[in-house]
């Protein structure tokens, strides 16, 4: 199964409601890819407003 | 606390996602200092490594299969940070533009922009070889611009 991504929060989701904001709207068409492990010295999640680790889709449509 | 940079790896091409995902795999059971990875669509072939030196990132990808190499030196943040938002799939296409469609049943067929939607990142557009001229709307990523001035008839 394609992997699909959080409308709301960009995450990468297994299954079919987004575990962190419990959003049911998923989308299987989305581009780019973060890693991010260490959201605390993340200059990139600083960026994007992530305080999780976790995948995240950098555009989601 | 020492700044992060920016490193970039080389890897195989579309193989970009599962080198990302083995190197973070790698950073947090060996506890490599790699805070993030960063895949964009439009670089293909590389993988960018966010970490504190690039020791680190030359040893967490040693063993991981398609990533070939470091690249040497490394990249501010600042130069990445265009990465971290995509601009939409219409830009560049005007209407009056001449298009040629890349996929879907009218691949290959060349149309005309009528219509471009920015916020949905879509276009409609007219085909040359339509008997009847019927606006067809397409994702702005189907498409490729041949020509972006208005051809006068």
């Amino acid at each position: 199964m394609t992997e699909q991504a959080c409308r709301e929060c960009h995450r990468i989701v297994e299954g079919l409601v987004c575990p962190i904001c419990g959003s049911s709207s998923l989308s299987k068409d989305w581009t780019g890819y973060v890693v991010i492990i260490d959201p605390k010295e993340s200059e990139v999640a600083r960026k994007l407003g992530i305080t999780l680790p976790g995948r995240y889709a950098l555009k989601v449509r | 606390m020492a700044e992060t940079s920016i490193f970039v790896v080389k890897t195989t091409a579309n193989q970009e996602r599962s080198v990302a995902n083995l190197i973070a795999q790698l950073a947090r059971k060996e506890k490599y200092d790699i805070t993030a990875l960063l895949v964009p669509d439009v670089l293909k072939g590389y993988v960018l490594v966010e970490a504190k030196a690039p020791e680190i990132v030359e040893e967490a990808i040693q063993g991981v299969p398609h990533a070939r190499s470091v690249i040497r030196g490394a990249s501010s943040f600042g130069e990445v940070e265009h990465f971290l938002t995509p601009k939409p799939a219409v830009v560049g296409i005007n209407e009056g533009s001449i298009v040629e469609l890349i996929s879907g049943p009218f691949k290959g067929e060349m149309a005309r922009v009528k219509r471009v939607d920015i916020g949905k990142e879509e276009i409609t557009v007219e085909l040359f070889e339509a008997m009847v001229p019927i606006p067809i709307t397409v994702r702005g990523d189907h498409v490729r611009v041949l020509s972006k001035d208005e051809i006068q008839r």
